[in-house]
């Protein structure tokens, strides 16, 4: 049955899943994603869609981390001897693995190397 | 984008951030540098007012006031978003939740 209706969502988009956002609680708060989406002209009176549009933003979000992550353990398995596990438990994000994250979402980050 | 002088603004980016910040720590990061969460905290905040503008958009042009679930579906399929990973980015294991800004009052002079 749950593979019937995984097929079905997939076909119907999204609409079976709204119905489920009713009590859910995405990390941006409802408050927060309203805001910006006002600022936009957007306007509803349909909390779900606003917790539609933050999970969108927030897995927009996730996705660039998660391939960050990639580069980051990328090079760390690179560097690194495979022994050496300790170090490797907590990765820092840098704008070293962040630009081509970014990059291939078509966002070009480009610090500037002066400060005026 | 980011008018700094309108105190909701102020509170609305930070809250913004303490989101992305939670969003990397999700995925894996134990740290991040700052640049790196001002940088994702602007482009998610720009993400929003895009399928805000682009729905709203789509929105009108079927001549309709209200939107519906289909005009941010078509919205976010035009900016390139896969929506079926979507379920599954909501039914992961290891969301956080924290308590919105509460909106502050405005007090009479």
């Amino acid at each position: 049955v749950t593979q019937q209706l995984q097929d079905k969502s997939a076909g119907v988009p999204l609409s079976d899943f709204v119905l489920q956002l009713e009590d859910y609680a995405p990390t941006i708060p409802d408050s927060v994603t309203a805001y910006y989406l006002n600022r936009a002209g957007f306007e509803t009176s349909d909390p779900r869609i606003i917790r539609l549009i933050s999970l969108a933003a927030q897995k927009f979000v996730s996705d660039i981390a998660n391939d960050a992550l990639q580069h980051c353990k990328m090079k760390a398995s690179a560097g690194q001897s495979s022994k050496k596990q300790g170090k490797d438990k907590k990765f820092t994000l840098t704008m070293e693995d962040l630009t081509p994250a970014m990059a291939e979402y078509g966002i070009n980050v480009k610090k500037p190397c002066y400060f005026i | 984008m980011s008018l700094d002088s309108d105190g909701n603004a102020v509170s609305r980016r930070k809250a913004l951030k303490v989101a992305v910040a939670a969003l990397c720590s999700e995925v894996g990061f134990g740290m991040a540098e700052d640049a790196v969460l001002e940088t994702l905290t602007e482009a998610l905040g720009s993400y929003i007012v895009e399928i805000g503008r682009s729905t709203r958009g789509i929105t009108e042009l079927a001549c309709r006031t209200d939107s519906m679930v289909s005009d941010v579906v078509l919205g976010l399929v035009e900016m390139g978003l896969d929506i079926r990973g979507i379920p599954t980015h909501a039914r992961r294991a290891n969301k956080t939740v924290f308590i919105p800004p509460a909106t502050s009052s405005q007090t009479q002079h």
